[in-house]
Order: C-alpha cells, then structure tokens, then sequence
C-alpha cells in the first residue's frame, strides 16, 4: 500500500512447484472458468443457500481490510472504493464503482460473470464483502443494470419484494425513508 | 625691592621690637575687660560647659519609640481589606447590595491567552461524508 493507495504488485503467489496459488496475505485461491462457476452459483441459487458465495465476499473483504491503514468507516468512499474495487478486479469480478441515490448508497458491478439470471449470486458475494469491510450485517439486493442497493439485512426482503414486482431503482428508493434506530 | 615691601618690613620690624611681656599684658587687659563687662555672658559660660553635649532628649530617649499610638496596635482583622487593596487611583464606589456590577463590555474584554480568531466559530464548508456516514445513512433505511 503506498500513499493509502491499493497496490497490485505481488498480490498473487504463484507456486508453480507445489501446484498453488496464495494471496499476499497467505489465503489460498482457485482459478475457475466463468462457465463452471456459472453452473455452480445457479445450483446454489435453486437451492436457496448461496452461503458459499457470501463466504467468498468475506474472503474479499478480508482482502480490503487487510491493505487499510485505518478502519473503512473513518476513510473516504473514494479511498474505500479504490480499495474494494482494486480487489474485485484482482478476483476477476468486473468493475466495481459507487452510486449515492438520495441516503441509499448503490454498487454497480459492470462487466461481473453472468452467474445467474436473478444476479443474486453477485448479490451474496457483495453483501459478504462488504459486511466484512463494515463489520456490520450488511445486505446488497440486485435493483437491475448490474446495481444493488445496500440496505440493512432485516429490510433486504422487502426491497427484494419490490424489486421483483418490477420496481425500479428510483422507485425502491422513494419507498425508503431514514429511520433512526431507537 | 618696592615702595610697599619697604613699608611693610618697617611695620615688622616695629612689632619685633616690642617686649613680649608687653604683648602679654595687653592680653591680660583685655581678659579684664571681658570678665568685668557683662555678668550674662559669664553666667552662660558656666552653665553650659563645652565639654557636654547639647543632645536633646527627644530624639535620643527610646521610649518614645516603645509608646505607639493606639491605632497600630488594634488588630489588622479590624481593618477593612477591601479598601486598602484598592488602588489609590480608583474612587471607592459605594454600591448597595441589590445592585449589580455594571456589564464589561464584550469588546473591551479580550480573552486573555486566548487568540481571538478560535474565540469565532470556524466556517463550516460542506465535508464530504465518511464511508462510514455514508453507510449509517443506507442502512437506516426502513420502508416508509
């Protein structure tokens, strides 16, 4: 990390010998074709438990955390952003970037793999991430362009709700309003 | 030598030529006089001899010093403090109990130690929100 900039180099470790690749931090990582972990995360969609891929965002912010010089709450979003997006493209995730729609705060994910038609597989990979950076529950819903709102997880189900009953973003986010915890 | 160093050597030599009991007994002569003249002159030499001073015993008697007006020896608590730490220049004000100071004006007080520039408030420019703020306000989103 230099300058509170991300830094790329040496992220990977290639052990060609005993046949691995590890991060920089010691966590070990498997290359997997977009097809094969296409089919994968459409199975556990069906199923209802895409705990794997939220694991897999944890992973990732594990990542974020670790090239932070202080906590993510007291940083930038720009700074955050640089952070999280550089390790979304280390994993080969797409680009990454932050939408602010009135008090909801938006991720878009471009160019991620085409994983399943309902995009909650990204959803878990988001959310999982993105606890992790917050240390809090936090859930990502897919609102359709790739975008998903980050909202608190007890409010996820009734965004995801209107989401499918063919609210758009603007919509989703006129029907919230702040409410501060009592 | 000059006319007048003539003249004074004459004179000198006049005087040596006179007898010395002659010097002597115009002398005594003249004592004579003196003693037979005026008796308060005499009287004033034997009543004040030379030999004592004339101290006066005002100044010379230490109890004088010992006797002190009564006022230093009252108690100090009898004293009014507020009074003698006054300045002499500053005119007791008598002010009655009900009655408050008159207000200091704020702009002839500075805050001593005090820079007058944090005594303002800063202005406030827009900061651009912490991820961390930005996060409060998406998750306290409830559906309205």
């Amino acid at each position: 990390m230099h300058d509170g900039r991300f830094d790329p180099g040496g992220f990977y470790e290639f052990n060609l010998t005993g046949g691995m690749i590890r991060t920089r931090n010691g966590e070990r990582v498997v290359v997997l074709s977009e097809d094969v972990l296409s089919s994968l995360v459409a199975a556990a969609a069906r199923d209802g438990d895409l705990t794997p891929l939220r694991r897999l965002g944890e992973l990732l912010g594990e990542q974020v955390l670790a090239s932070l010089d202080r906590p993510a709450s007291v940083l930038s979003a720009e700074a955050v952003l640089g952070h999280v997006s550089a390790v979304t493209a280390l994993f080969g995730w797409g680009r990454l970037a932050f939408e602010r729609w009135g008090s909801a705060l938006v991720v878009a994910l471009r160019d991620k793999p085409e994983l399943d038609e309902d995009e909650l597989g990204a959803a878990a990979l988001l959310g999982g991430m993105f606890s992790e950076i917050s240390q809090r529950q936090v859930s990502c819903v897919p609102t359709g362009d790739s975008k998903f709102i980050m909202v608190d997880f007890e409010v996820a189900e009734t965004v995801w709700g209107w989401f499918k009953d063919g609210a758009d973003l603007p919509a989703i986010v006129g029907m919230l309003e702040t409410k501060r915890a009592s | 030598m000059t006319d007048r160093e003539d003249r004074l050597r004459s004179l000198l030599d006049k005087v040596r030529a006179k007898r010395p009991g002659e010097r002597e007994t115009h002398a005594a002569e003249a004592v004579d006089r003196i003693r037979a003249g005026s008796g308060t002159v005499a009287a004033t030499a034997e009543a004040t001899p030379l030999s004592e001073p004339s101290t006066s015993p005002e100044i010379e008697s230490p109890t004088r010093y010992s006797s002190q007006p009564p006022r230093v020896e009252r108690p100090l608590s009898v004293e009014p403090r507020a009074q003698s730490a006054q300045p002499p220049s500053r005119p007791a004000v008598a002010v009655s109990p009900s009655r408050r100071p008159a207000p200091i004006r704020p702009q002839s007080v500075a805050p001593t130690g005090q820079p007058v520039v944090y005594a303002t408030d800063q202005p406030e420019f827009p900061r651009p929100k912490t991820f961390g703020e930005l996060l409060e306000l998406t998750l306290a989103l409830r559906p309205r």
